[in-house]
């Protein structure tokens, strides 16, 4: 479960948040929609613990920003996977290196890690793909391998930073449905950020929208 | 174990993705180190030449007229208890008189008709004495025996040359401590330029739950292998040196240059120990 209650945060300019109240259930798929620079990526960043609230309280299943450690921070970020507009895969990696990065952190053996990359791989449609580098990709491509890498240790929740922001409306359309299908085969939670309203109205999710750094509807 | 093998492989496989500031860190840990390796051999052969000039230095003692050969051996052991003196050497009246007549070819006996040679000894510096050794104290200290008449020494060529070997030795501390010093800077920077270039990995791997540790570990190991590097490029080109050095030396005098070879697993000690405090210098910057 993802739950902020009153959450406020002020960058030094003077934007952010103020008096956020969400709740997102386990299992349950949300899009935050919202214009450029309305606060959907410092909510994200909230719900990840990059940054912590001024007042209020973000809860992330066992996590709650007042009370973490700050090395328990690591094991909160490795039950969230986290896919964002710019794709953070390293250039100087093959996808089967970028995809398996995640389970060399958690210490996994050779034979599981070769055994799960095919698995996430195959789950995105990159079969195949393992000796490319990321340089030799397409957007919809890299930003699947960056789902596989999210999915590859099966996070309880997935949060998406206007995933779809460098997508084309197909390529976007088959990546919102792919989200889709893992939140309900799986039961991941998957909280997506985006502008684009045309993509998930016809979708039938909740949809949260911020606006200044406030949410109009939850 | 799995999570250090990764950790070991990153570290190997940087320095082939880094190859260019691997190659700077590389090449400037090969010239502190090859540096600090001369500056130990000349210290060493330093120390030898400094053992060979002690054991040439000669304090004579002239004990008074009156002392007989057997009280004379009495202040003897009191001259062994002083700091600094390695041996003292009895010169009995008889024997002073053998000196004198090989030297001159009088028996001065003959027309005094007794000796009047009184009895003497000569005082042995130690050789392998930590530091300076301070001749005017002994000095001091063989004048202060009651039954000593006369010292002559050569204190003041003693001195100069005592006070030369401690500034020589602390001018090349001194220089080794600044080259380590440097060599800190130089790895602690490359290692900053790479962490810098590395700054998408580093927030890839903060994204996925890395801990700070497994962060840092690869850039650790980086500045390890780096220093292994630059030590086992040093060694070889000292060595080499040394035996080659040696060669040329054996063709045209006895000198030799001496080396105890074990300083070289120093010199990997340091470098390891230099690139630890690099690296970890350079990573507290970037990942806090």
């Amino acid at each position: 479960m993802i739950q902020l209650k009153n959450v406020s945060y002020t960058y030094r300019k003077g934007f952010g948040l103020a008096n956020i109240d969400l709740k997102i259930n386990d299992g349950e798929f949300v899009f935050l929609i919202g214009p450029t620079g309305s606060g959907k990526t410092t909510l994200l960043s909230l719900m990840h613990m990059e940054i912590f609230p001024e007042s209020g309280k973000v809860t992330i299943g066992d996590f709650d920003s007042d009370t973490i450690k700050k090395r328990k921070i690591p094991a909160l970020r490795r039950s969230i996977g986290l896919i964002s507009q710019s794709y953070h895969l390293l250039d100087d990696r093959n996808l089967f290196e970028n995809v398996a990065l995640p389970l060399h952190v958690i210490g996994h053996n050779q034979n599981d890690i070769s055994e799960a990359v095919e698995e996430a791989l195959d789950e995105v449609g990159l079969s195949g793909f393992e000796d490319h580098y990321p340089q030799e990709l397409s957007g919809g491509e890299q930003q699947r391998a960056c789902l596989a890498r999210a999915l590859i240790k099966n996070p309880k929740i997935i949060l998406a930073d206007e995933p779809t922001g460098n997508l084309d409306p197909v390529t976007s359309f088959d990546l919102v449905k792919l989200l889709e299908e893992i939140n309900s085969e799986e039961g991941t939670t998957v909280f997506m950020a985006s502008h684009n309203y045309s993509l998930i109205k016809s979708r039938n999710h909740r949809i949260v929208e911020i606006h200044d750094g406030k949410l109009r509807s939850a | 174990m799995n999570k250090f093998l990764f950790l070991l492989s990153e570290g190997l496989k940087n320095l082939w993705r880094h190859k260019l500031t691997v190659f700077t860190a590389v090449f400037s840990v090969f010239l502190s180190l090859s540096t600090i390796g001369v500056l130990f051999i000349a210290e060493q052969n330093t120390h030898k030449l400094i053992e060979y000039m002690r054991s040439k230095y000669k304090i004579e003692v002239f004990f008074k007229d009156s002392i007989t050969n057997d009280q004379a051996s009495q202040y003897l052991q009191e001259i062994r208890k002083i700091p600094g003196v390695y041996s003292t050497t009895l010169i009995t009246k008889d024997e002073a008189l053998k000196v004198y007549r090989s030297q001159f070819g009088d028996d001065l006996t003959e027309f005094l008709e007794y000796n009047p040679l009184p009895v003497s000894c000569v005082v042995n510096i130690k050789r392998q004495y930590d530091g300076m050794i301070k001749i005017n104290p002994i000095i001091e200290r063989i004048k202060e025996i009651e039954g000593v008449d006369t010292v002559n020494h050569q204190g003041r060529l003693i001195s100069r040359i005592e006070t030369f070997y401690e500034q020589g030795l602390l001018g090349l501390s001194g220089i080794a401590f600044a080259i380590i010093l440097v060599t800190v800077m130089i790895i602690s920077n490359t290692i900053k330029l790479t962490i810098y270039s590395k700054k998408d990995l580093i927030k890839a791997l903060k994204m996925i739950g890395a801990t700070h540790t497994f962060i840092r570990m690869p850039f650790i190991l980086e500045g390890v292998f780096q220093a292994v590097i630059g030590a086992a490029l040093a060694s070889a080109l000292l060595y080499g040196a040394v035996v080659g050095a040696n060669e040329l030396l054996s063709q045209l005098t006895v000198f030799t240059i001496n080396v105890q070879w074990m300083f070289l697993s120093w010199l990997f000690l340091i470098a390891v120990i230099i690139s630890l405090f690099g690296s970890s210098r350079a990573i507290s910057r970037f990942i806090k």
